[in-house]
């Protein structure tokens, strides 16, 4: 064994790590010059069909592997010690990638900084990942390959976990140039077709979106105490903050004892400056609250509000220099009535909102955002329309992952290690 | 009303329960160890019951800012470190997740870090839960296979061969800790592009994320050829987990994740 050992010297079959470190450096390196001498990989040479092209190729140059399986140089290019250099090798590349803010403009290549140079500020951008990235494909590929031509039932989770991974990493990288994304305002009643892209440049697109309502509802606010010049929040730097709510009605805020006596969360001042709940847009959240100063005994009583574009906020003063104010509140849904229509005469009624998007066609249809200045009262709603037709195969790959991974927890490797003997017992 | 007022009346009889059974583990008398087994389910009660009167009274899964993420480490390592110790009787095993638990548990006392009970929509899904939990038994896992081996690599360090149990034990824990980590990392991808229409971009913490797992996948398939390279096999573990501490708490500090919707 050790006789035969003295003898292999690099670049004899079957090749190992030294030979598969020697080629994953020499790949680095060749996307180190590509990157400085071309610049960035632009994906949207990705665009289809060069896509479906490019993937054909790869598929086809991925089976032969299933016809040569016994070959020496398809059985290292699939193997442990190629694979676990790639994975290493992406490992250095994202680290460099984590600890270097990323850019996510184009940056003109006139730099004498050399980690810009070499494209670390845009490392999925950068030729040294891409081609990584491509020789991963490459040989995850011909593993599969390879392996579905000695096909055991009993890997079930081997094919899984590898098929579902290369799927998604074909879907995700070589469908990123087909995805389209564009902003569209939508004005209350109206119906909106023209979009901006992420350059700011107006576009039309073949589905419209009718707004007929937009909505929003919202958690009860805080109370704090605040300095009347500064406007600061106390104690400064660890302001003390009471969340209103009417199962747990005390609080302590800067020494005074609070105690909500009422919450109206639609309330509208009436002419008497008390507040009585009304229910429409123009209504803002009120309290009426005692505070009691914990050392003096001394107690303030009255209503506060912290307004909105339709009303004044109130406050109640404790003291010459502090009052009590009421915080802007925190948005818990923002809903977008709608009608889509598409170029085919479909048309779909939806409500939508953060986490639950309108899905027609290739198309999915976001809540994107709304008149923070004005809140409930805003006038329009965007939305964020992405195509993406590769949608499907990504999640496809994520099912074959998950299904993999959920293999990998019930049976651990103490069983896979039982197969493996048992397998190689049957291919003696 | 249970909140973080409460957690001290939680927090430390659970804490001396799992002491305790960490340490009568180790009692030589039959009936003291069987006490420690009681002893030890009576800490994870205790502590569950915070977790759950904690969940119904903030009106909403206590998974959000830091202090609540540990305190669901603390619960996942005291209750897996039991279940691998019934599977694998090593008492250092539960002695070690005990201690570990306890350490998070004392930093949920000194530093809380108490946060509002609003939940943002974009947090409002389905897959808040179990992303969050996947990553959480995950990391409690990898814990566990790191402390492995260390022991592992003293003992090669000694100059004897590699204990099999150890590497045995050791391979099974990483197969779970990291499938668990694909899991939650599936979840979470699936979460963005329901919330967000990115499936993955490449923020910080997902980068840190990548790393991690990228660490985890290069000692599985180094251990697949089982007699070589076992010393490199087993420094990936601490390293990894070095790694994964980065994703989980380093990377709020990382100068390249400002603007990152995993800082909280």
């Amino acid at each position: 064994m050790d006789r035969d050992k003295a003898k292999h010297t690099i670049w004899q079959h079957p090749w190992g790590y030294p030979e598969s470190v020697a080629i994953v450096i020499g790949i680095v390196i060749v996307g180190f010059l590509l990157q400085l001498t071309i610049g960035s990989f632009n994906f949207y040479f990705l665009t289809s069909p060069v896509n479906l092209i490019i993937v054909s190729i790869i598929v086809l140059l991925c089976s032969l592997s299933t016809f040569f399986f016994k070959n020496k140089f398809v059985q290292w290019f699939s193997g442990v010690s190629f694979s676990v250099t790639l994975i290493l090798t992406l490992l250095a590349l994202c680290i460099i990638m984590g600890l270097t803010p990323q850019n996510p403009q184009l940056t003109p290549h006139e730099t004498h900084n050399v980690f810009i140079r070499l494209g670390f500020d845009q490392m999925t951008h950068s030729w040294a990942f891409i081609l990584v990235y491509f020789a991963t494909v490459l040989s995850l590929g011909s593993l599969i390959a390879r392996r579905l031509r000695v096909f055991n039932i009993r890997d079930y989770g081997f094919y899984m976990n590898h098929l579902g991974l290369w799927v998604v990493f074909v879907a995700t990288g070589f469908g990123y140039a087909d995805m389209e994304r564009y902003i569209m305002h939508v004005s209350e009643g109206s119906t909106e077709w023209r979009v901006y892209d992420h350059e700011g440049n107006v576009k039309e697109l073949p589905i419209a979106i009718q707004l007929n309502d937009f909505d929003m509802e919202e958690y009860p606010p805080k109370l704090t105490v605040i300095n009347r010049q500064t406007g600061e929040p106390q104690p400064v730097g660890k302001a003390d903050y009471y969340q209103i709510d009417t199962k747990s009605r005390d609080g302590i805020l800067f020494g005074w004892n609070i105690h909500l006596e009422e919450y109206i969360h639609q309330a509208v001042r009436s002419s008497d400056s008390t507040y009585k709940e009304v229910p429409m847009p123009g209504a803002t959240p009120a309290a009426r609250i005692i505070a009691t100063n914990k050392k003096t005994g001394e107690q303030k009583s009255g209503w506060v509000c912290g307004g909105n574009q339709a009303q004044l906020y109130m406050t109640l003063p404790i003291e010459e220099n502090f009052t009590i104010v009421m915080t802007q509140t925190e948005p818990k849904r923002f809903i977008s009535d709608v009608v889509v229509y598409t170029p085919d005469g479909t048309t779909a009624e939806a409500l939508i909102e953060v986490n639950k998007p309108l899905q027609i066609g290739s198309w999915s249809v976001y809540q994107y955002g709304y008149d923070n200045a004005a809140g409930r009262l805003s006038s329009y709603s965007s939305f964020e329309l992405v195509y993406d037709p590769w949608k499907n195969g990504v999640y496809l790959g994520f099912l074959l992952i998950a299904l993999g991974t959920v293999a990998m927890i019930w049976n651990g490797k103490a069983i896979r290690k039982k197969y493996e003997q048992k397998n190689k017992l049957k291919q003696n | 009303m249970i909140d973080w007022n409460n957690f001290l009346w939680f927090a430390l009889p659970a804490s001396a329960c799992w002491l305790t059974a960490g340490s009568l583990i180790y009692s030589k008398k039959s009936k003291l160890k069987a006490l420690s087994h009681i002893i030890m389910l009576a800490g994870i009660a205790i502590f569950s019951a915070f977790i759950i009167g904690f969940w119904i009274s903030s009106e909403r899964p206590p998974m959000r800012t830091m202090g609540e993420t540990r305190l669901w480490y603390s619960f996942f390592l005291a209750l897996v470190g039991y279940i691998a110790f019934l599977r694998w009787k090593y008492a250092w095993l539960l002695s070690f997740s005990s201690v570990v638990a306890v350490v998070f548990v004392m930093i949920n006392i000194l530093k809380p870090e108490i946060h509002s009970k609003n939940l943002m929509p974009a947090l409002q899904s389905p897959w808040f839960v179990p992303h969050v939990v996947s990553y959480i038994l995950s990391y409690a896992m990898l814990g566990a296979a790191t402390i492995a081996s260390i022991i592992q690599l003293r003992i090669i360090g000694k100059g004897k061969n590699s204990d099999k149990a150890i590497f045995e034990l050791t391979d099974n824990l990483v197969y779970v800790g990291f499938g668990f980590l694909v899991l939650g990392m599936l979840m979470g991808a699936v979460w963005a592009k329901e919330a967000w229409g990115h499936y993955w971009e490449w923020d910080p913490k997902e980068t840190w994320a990548f790393i991690t797992t990228l660490g985890y996948l290069a000692y599985i398939h180094i251990r697949l050829q089982h007699k070589k390279h076992e010393r490199l096999a087993l420094w990936l573990l601490p390293l990894s987990f070095i790694l994964l501490l980065i994703t989980w708490i380093g990377v709020n500090y990382l100068p390249s994740a400002q603007g990152s919707v995993h800082v909280y």
